[in-house]
């Protein structure tokens, strides 16, 4: 269904998981948003919004030295793949993993996060665009 | 939760779904509202749950942002985990007012704690329940009390952290507090101190309900006051010493508002309550502290009450 795979495109980086663990719920062999509807008929399954990003965007190894960091802290099992969209709450984060993680990212990009921006962030790639922020502003 | 289903269940073809009935959940056993000074705890062990039906009738209890959220969640195990804390919630509350688990709604204080929205119903007013949930991989905890803010939060006894532990308590606790880390020579009770300090401040920020930078963890100590001493409002304590909480800039004032209690729970882990104090219906003279009344449960299957067994111990308040 051409509704179907456009929202399959637009989320590339949504775990196949979700989807799977819906259909293996109601034991469907396809995915079938219309069989979903019909037993839960308020269910939408919106995908994120993809955020564009013009010229503020950490580069791609900063990114993936932060996806190992949280891998590592949250003792992800292997096929659970994290991106910079990948929201901290999603990957089961309890606020002592969160102040870890801060921890650790300051140990390892040698910066100081203050806690308000902490706070604010809640996609892998808000940590790493905040670590790029952090360094530039000390060499700068 | 696809691979408890290909153990249990003959596999569906879409057009059965409509017609398959959904087998009626058995009703809950009906619960007495907590006691003004009582927290009630319900808590659930993921792994008790084997029963793939059971996620389907936790499933129906959720509203449809609940089960987007649900389906968020990476991986099958983090999803059975956030599935399993709806169904606790909903389930918890409904026995207390005898009302549908399905029933509640739910909204975010302007801090973004979840309190349950109330309808307004005409012919009787439920029970004014506040509530609060924790959990880890191994089990998900909820606190109910009757009207009073409460703040609960588990971590398993054996949780090792990845930084050193007087790093984290430089960087997070009060000086008293990195103080009292220091007078602990040995590593392993380090640990555990630490990790039961943690889930003392992170229930007694989760009481107040202004979330982790509303309350900065740096900006208030808690402790156990020794024994027999008098406290701001006058009451004398009882033997055991007990445990407090100041601002690390008005030391020796207590907040006298907040109780708390701190025990190990299952075996597995450390459980720290921190609840409001009733000041409408004082404490005549008796022992004032918080009590407890804690189940253990898988709901629509069994509910056991283990309040004073082994399972609850080594209680701190």
């Amino acid at each position: 269904m051409a509704s179907i795979s456009a929202t399959a495109k637009s989320i590339p980086t949504r775990p196949r998981h979700s989807l799977q663990a819906v259909n293996g719920i109601f034991g469907l062999k396809s995915v079938s948003i219309s069989s979903l509807r019909r037993s839960f008929p308020s269910i939408r399954l919106q995908p994120t919004p993809m955020r564009f990003r013009v010229c503020c965007a950490a580069k791609p190894e900063t990114v993936q030295k932060v996806c190992d960091i949280v891998k590592k802290q949250l003792a992800l099992a292997e096929d659970i793949a994290i991106t910079g969209e990948s929201k901290f709450s999603t990957l089961g984060a309890d606020s002592l993993d969160t102040v870890e993680i801060v921890m650790g990212l300051e140990e390892a990009f040698n910066i100081s996060v203050e806690e308000e921006s902490a706070q604010n962030i809640s996609t892998v790639q808000d940590a790493a665009d905040l670590i790029e922020t952090l360094v530039a502003a000390k060499s700068g | 939760m696809s691979w408890l289903l290909r153990r249990n269940m003959l596999p569906l073809h879409s057009n059965s779904l409509a017609r398959r009935p959904f087998a009626s959940p058995l009703p809950l056993p009906p619960a007495s509202l907590p006691s003004p000074r009582e927290t009630h705890i319900w808590y659930v062990v993921p792994d008790e749950l084997k029963d793939a039906s059971l996620l389907y009738q936790y499933m129906e209890l959720l509203s449809p942002c609940e089960r987007q959220s649900v389906l968020r969640m990476n991986g099958e195990r983090l999803q059975k985990g956030a599935l399993l804390a709806r169904a606790l919630v909903r389930t918890t509350l409904a026995r207390y007012g005898r009302l549908s688990p399905k029933s509640f709604k739910f909204q975010k204080n302007r801090f973004g704690k979840p309190e349950v929205e109330w309808d307004k119903y005409d012919l009787w007013a439920p029970p004014p329940l506040q509530f609060n949930i924790s959990h880890t991989s191994t089990m998900i905890a909820c606190g109910v009390t009757l009207d009073l803010p409460i703040g609960i939060d588990i971590e398993e006894k054996q949780r090792k952290t990845s930084n050193n532990i007087l790093s984290l308590a430089h960087r997070y606790f009060s000086p008293v507090e990195v103080a009292y880390l220091k007078t602990l020579a040995d590593p392993e009770c380090r640990q555990s101190e630490f990790i039961r300090l943690w889930t003392l401040k992170e229930a007694y920020v989760k009481a107040l309900g202004r979330g982790f930078s509303g309350t900065p963890f740096k900006d208030f100590t808690i402790r156990l006051e020794a024994s027999n001493s008098k406290q701001v409002t006058g009451e004398l304590k009882s033997d055991a010493p007990s445990i407090v909480v100041e601002a690390v800039d008005d030391p020796g004032i207590l907040m006298n508002r907040w109780q708390f209690a701190l025990f190990e729970l299952n075996n597995s882990h450390y459980t720290a309550v921190c609840m409001e104090r009733d000041v409408k219906n004082p404490a005549d003279g008796e022992n004032n502290s918080l009590k407890l009344e804690v189940w253990r449960t898988l709901p629509f299957v069994e509910d056991e009450c283990v309040t004073e067994t082994d399972a609850v111990k080594n209680i701190i308040r």
